[in-house]
């Protein structure tokens, strides 16, 4: 069900980070050769490399894309201790670049003093935000109060993690009843073992972020963390990269059983766990309606994960990395033992009563 | 093993032992330098020149020789060395431009022993010849540099680098009278220690002044060149022109660098602004470093490996008056936590994912997970230095693509595209978005609508036979519909789109939808009728004030359908419902201001039961009530569309939400529907299906989502003739007094799509124009030209 499309990326290191703009017709990679090169996908849909240009003195660990709303702009962060917003900009018809588009920088967010490992846009009915978080475990959201004007971002907010950050997600939802989320993963190695996601809400009379939630229960190493896309759900999901994939719930419990002005508190459930990649996993991203997750770990190898009605996970596919003969079918992941299968399925149909007699 | 074998020899039987440590000096280190025991080493700063023992476990002050009551400025050094032939000789290089030697074997407690006052300013390196036990060589700030010959008071040879400061000098290991010194102003020279007139070979190395190089120890021609440009250069000097080999970029400028020993393409280096760290590189990976030290706290102003055979230990001053061992493999290393992939879904389910290519070349690349990546190094039996080296990583980009038409979202945006949202009786609504869902193999969702039509709209067009069988099956409850089609049996298997059983279900949604679209054509027909009647001029949005004449239509309308009705009476818990919901005329008045997609018919059917049910209300409310009672599905069908939404279909949930209007909409939180609102519309941007998306704005009931078309929307209207602003009254010109943008073709003014022929200037509605010319070639206008419309 997957045809796999080689693309001669022409990076002179790794590529750390990939990432498709709003429409998906754009492609952004990012990589130790401290480029940042951006695909434009063409009528026959071919990737042709339309920018490549240095972003940073260091590694660059992410690249993400703003809302289309605010321009043709990148977010991009580095080694090198800082993010940077890159702006394309299309040739005036007068001189020679017409036509032809160039990236310039907009901004540099110097305030890290380690290395910036994530950065990533907040959703686009919060305005022209963006977080980032850093080795030294400061997550750092700035603003910029005119979208117009790029040059000027204002940090806003610093959150302490106390452990060295890895990534970070925004809860995309759009609903007035989520305010502002933001989980953040470490990738903190040293042997006692601590949380290492934590989820920080924005509050409303304070105006600061406070500390949601901390998933206990994730004490290894972190290397990638994501909310589920939310259309119209009540609750999150996040999935979570870390020597296995998962899947945690986060139902806000109602407002009135807790008490007013403070954080919203979370029912935590874990729904899918998987060891399938049988190594570190590096990566997860979720497709654009929130049903499919896609892993990918040591193992070379991209899986799909989703839920049957029984909110029950499966392995629906996987892809080798390589490009070589996709093996897309089911059967391969269902003779995978999950351990999905082993957790308490939460029952989603339409009431609970009746659900039983489906089956009869 | 060989290698490590070698290691041993060189240290002469005795390995180096010792751990990560370190100790507080009293002030800034600017410099230091190891003995060629490798046991001690000096730190030499501006009010600070000892010497510290190396013991396994800790520093241990070994010397003073700051001595005296007043510090002198001779003391306060720029730089520090030791002598690698002579254990007890050292050089300092003072910030007052005088170069001092020290002789650890006087007996007395001041162990100087010569000074050289000839420097004008700061003197930035003193080098010793690597061979010669009596030459030493200083370059200063001011210009110059001079050798020494320690037996003699003054200096043998002035260099005049004719350029800017002398930042760094060093002699060559592979030539005996080389040295090179690098400037300020970005140039590297080559020198020949006899002769002092001019110096062999000059070439621009860096960007900005070049603070620091270092002649490889083994590959003899190559010199590695650091800058404030945060580049290393290494530069092969065996050829006749000094050729860039390697290029490494750090991420700060580069203070010092220091090739490792034993590791052919390992270099060490520091900066002196910003960054604390100590980096060692591969230059063969210019990009990331192999290994990081990240013990001080401010600027390292010196390092040094501790053996010139031994490449795991390496020392560093700083300013942040720390001296430290940095044991190789303690170091962490940047290339561990990077990470080796990259993975995005795309917007149409494709995914494109890069990897490093050892991880996808071959199974081999799969490795057990260890649990801390952070020390993997300690599982390791031994570091060894001269390991293979893997090879510059690189990454493999692919984009797996979805097949068209396996699980790609061209289902949602054929479905956004075809989907009736309003502008048409309930029923037919739900059966066109049923078929059309059917048609797009979405059998769940398509029975979801034949369901909502059954439940909201009568079964009115089931056939007499198989509508009094479910009604006799199902008649003790009461709900006929609810025990035979039950909603449970198809909702859960909605989200992945599998065919359930549904061998019950399977003989009444088929009858259902024939019936369905039988419908349809008798529809069609009736629009056809209809459209030969009206006027061509309702196809555009500029009804209003003509709402009338369509009153005029539909008894006509209503009338020819009737007839096709089996059971007409069936029909009328549509126009109960209809009723029922209390801003019936606002409902009027939506749809008045609303742009028809759908065109005039669907302006004409909307219309149909609101005018029908005044006649038929009577009897719809004695027959519902008895048998259902009102609210009894809308809350089930609410919990239809919270499982839809969640199943991540909010396409469904919002299309239901707007074909249902007031049915369901009161059951619903207003964040809900504004949520679900918010979703679908990005969601159909995100498509690019800008109609869709400003049609489910136009038709939300939440002021929050309906607002979104007015915000920061602004429509400048000029007068066609006069060219001036247009008032806000209408569509007279306050000036000219003549309606602006009339259609040629039906003489009404265009408030919509205009489209006009560039060369006589007339023009109309496009429906009209491009019907006009389906006719004719000639302006609709009666002007004779023959327009072009391209």
């Amino acid at each position: 069900m997957f045809v796999a499309r080689s693309i001669a990326a022409d990076h002179k290191d790794l590529i750390h980070d990939v990432s498709f703009d709003f429409h998906g017709r754009r492609m952004a990679t990012c990589s130790s050769d401290q480029s940042v090169k951006v695909w434009d996908k063409s009528e026959s849909g071919d990737w042709h490399c339309t920018a490549s240009w240095k972003t940073h003195s260091g590694s660059v660990w992410r690249v993400t894309w703003a809302h289309p709303e605010f321009g043709q702009v990148l977010a991009s962060c580095s080694f090198d201790r800082t993010a940077a917003v890159w702006e394309e900009i299309v040739g005036e018809s007068n001189d020679k670049l017409r036509g032809q588009s160039h990236w310039v920088k907009r901004t540099t967010l110097v305030d890290s003093r380690t290395s910036v490992t994530d950065v990533k846009f907040a959703p686009k009915h919060m305005g022209l935000m963006l977080a980032t978080c850093s080795a030294d475990g400061i997550v750092r959201i700035y603003e910029a109060p005119d979208v117009m004007n790029l040059s000027q971002w204002s940090l806003q907010h610093e959150v302490s993690c106390k452990l060295s950050c890895s990534c970070i997600s925004w809860n995309p939802s759009s609903s007035r009843a989520h305010p502002p989320m933001i989980a953040v993963g470490s990738d903190d190695g040293s042997p006692n073992a601590m949380a290492k996601v934590q989820v920080f809400e924005y509050n409303e009379n304070t105006r600061k972020y406070a500390k949601a939630e901390t998933l206990m229960t994730v004490t290894d190493p972190v290397h990638d963390i994501a909310f589920a896309p939310n259309l119209g759900r009540s609750f999150h999901i996040l999935a979570i990269a870390t020597k296995d994939v998962r899947i945690f719930t986060l139902k806000p419990v109602r407002k009135e059983l807790t008490s007013s002005g403070g954080p919203t508190k979370f029912e935590i459930q874990v729904v899918a766990q998987f060891d399938n990649h049988n190594s570190q996993v590096w990566r997860v991203s979720w497709n654009i309606t929130g049903t499919v997750l896609a892993s990918s770990g040591d193992d070379g190898c991209v899986r799909l994960w989703k839920a049957n009605y029984m909110d029950n996970w499966k392995c629906t596919g996987i892809l080798k990395g390589n490009g070589s003969p996709v093996s897309g079918s089911s059967q391969q992941g269902n003779a995978n033992p999950s351990l999905g299968s082993n957790i308490p399925n939460l029952q989603h149909s339409l009431n609970g009563s009746s659900a039983g007699r489906k089956h009869s | 093993m060989e290698k490590m074998s070698r290691v041993t020899t060189a240290l002469s039987g005795s390995a180096l032992t010792g751990r990560t440590m370190h100790c507080h000096l009293d002030a800034p280190a600017n410099a230091i330098s190891v003995c060629r025991d490798a046991a001690q080493v000096v730190v030499a700063g501006r009010s600070i020149f000892k010497i510290y023992a190396i013991e396994e476990e800790r520093f241990v002050e070994k010397l003073n020789l700051r001595v005296g009551r007043k510090p002198s400025l001779n003391l306060s050094c720029a730089d520090v060395v030791w002598h690698q032939m002579d254990e007890s000789l050292l050089a300092t290089a003072a910030t007052n431009g005088v170069v001092v030697t020290w002789n650890l074997g006087r007996p007395s407690r001041n162990k100087q022993d010569q000074l050289f006052t000839e420097h004008k300013r700061t003197v930035n390196k003193v080098c010793f010849h690597p061979t010669e036990a009596h030459v030493l060589l200083s370059g200063s700030q001011d210009g110059f540099m001079k050798c020494f010959d320690l037996r003699r008071k003054d200096s043998v040879s002035t260099f005049s680098g004719q350029s800017e400061s002398v930042r760094d000098v060093q002699f060559s290991i592979r030539d005996y009278f080389t040295f090179a010194s690098t400037f300020e102003n970005g140039n590297v020279q080559l020198w020949d220690i006899r002769r002092p007139d001019r110096c062999e070979r000059m070439f621009t190395a860096h960007n900005g002044p070049v603070f620091c190089c270092d002649w490889h120890p083994e590959d003899r021609g190559w010199l590695a060149t650091g800058g404030r440009d945060k580049m290393v250069k290494v530069w092969d000097m065996t050829t006749h022109r000094a050729k860039e080999v390697h290029c490494v970029q750090t991420i700060a400028s580069v203070a010092r660098v220091k090739w490792r020993p034993e590791c052919r393409h390992h270099l060490a280096t520091c900066s002196m602004m910003v960054d604390h760290n100590i980096y060692v590189w591969d230059v063969r990976r210019p990009f990331v470093p192999a290994a990081m030290f990240e013990e001080h706290r401010d600027v390292t102003t010196g390092i040094a490996w501790r053996h010139p055979h031994d490449p795991s230990f390496l020392l560093s001053g700083s300013k942040d008056s720390t001296l430290c061992q940095h044991l190789f493999r303690d170091a962490s290393q940047p290339v561990e936590r990077a990470n080796p992939e990259g993975l995005c879904y795309g917007l149409f389910g494709d995914l494109a994912f890069a990897a490093k290519e050892s991880l996808v070349a071959v199974e081999s690349g799969r490795k057990p997970y260890t649990g801390d990546r952070r020390h993997p190094i300690f599982f390791k039996k031994k570091v060894d230095p001269a390991a293979p080296f893997a090879g510059l990583a690189s990454s493999a980009l692919s984009v797996f693509e979805m097949e068209p038409g396996s699980g790609s979202m061209s289902w949602f945006v054929d479905t956004a595209e075809r989907y009736a949202l309003a502008g048409r009786p309930l029923a037919e609504l739900c059966d066109h978005n049923a078929k059309v869902a059917r048609e797009l193999g979405r059998n769940q969702v398509a029975q979801t609508w034949t369901m909502l039509r059954i439940i909201y709209c009568s079964p009115g067009l089931v056939p007499g036979t198989n509508l009094s069988h479910s009604v006799g099956k199902g008649s003790s409850c009461g709900l006929p519909l609810m025990n035979s089609f039950n909603l449970k049996d198809v909702a859960p298997g909605l989200g992945s789109e599998t065919r359930l059983d549904r061998s019950k279900g399977d003989t009444r949604s088929d009858t259902v939808l024939l019936d369905s679209s039988a419908t349809l054509i008798t529809n069609e027909d009736n629009e056809e009728t209809e459209g030969s009647d009206v006027p061509a001029d309702y196809l555009l949005c500029d009804v209003e004030g003509e709402d009338d004449e369509l009153y005029l239509l539909d008894p006509e309308h209503t009338h020819s359908e009737e007839p096709e009705y089996v059971l007409p009476q069936e029909a009328f818990p549509l126009r109960h419902e209809i009723v029922d919901t209390p801003p019936g005329p606002e409902h009027l008045q939506d749809k008045a201001d609303s742009p028809h997609v759908s065109g005039s018919e669907a302006d004409a059917a909307s219309l149909v039961p609101v005018d029908s049910s005044f006649s038929l209300i009577s009897v719809s409310h004695a027959l519902y009530d008895s048998r259902l009672p009102p609210d009894f599905f809308s809350a089930l069908v609410c919990d239809m569309l919270r499982f839809y939404a969640e199943q991540g279909d909010v396409q469904m949930a919002v299309s239901v939400l707007v074909v249902l209007g007031e049915r369901v909409r009161k059951d619903i939180d207003e964040q809900t529907q504004e949520h679900w609102y918010t979703s679908y519309i990005d969601l159909l941007q995100r498509f690019c299906l800008w109609n869709v998306s400003n049609q489910v704005v136009k038709l939300s009931t939440s002021r929050a989502i309906s607002c979104l078309n007015q915000a920061s929307t602004t429509l400048h209207v000029n007068c066609s003739h006069c060219k001036r602003p247009m008032s806000s009254r209408g569509w007279v010109c306050d000036r000219c007094h003549r309606c602006a943008s009339m259609c040629a073709v039906c003489h009404h003014v265009v408030k919509g799509l205009f489209v006009w022929c560039q060369g006589c200037s007339h023009g109309g509605h496009l429906q009209h124009i491009m019907k006009w010319l389906e006719g004719s070639s000639h302006c609709p206008a009666g002007c004779g030209h023959l327009c072009e419309y391209s």
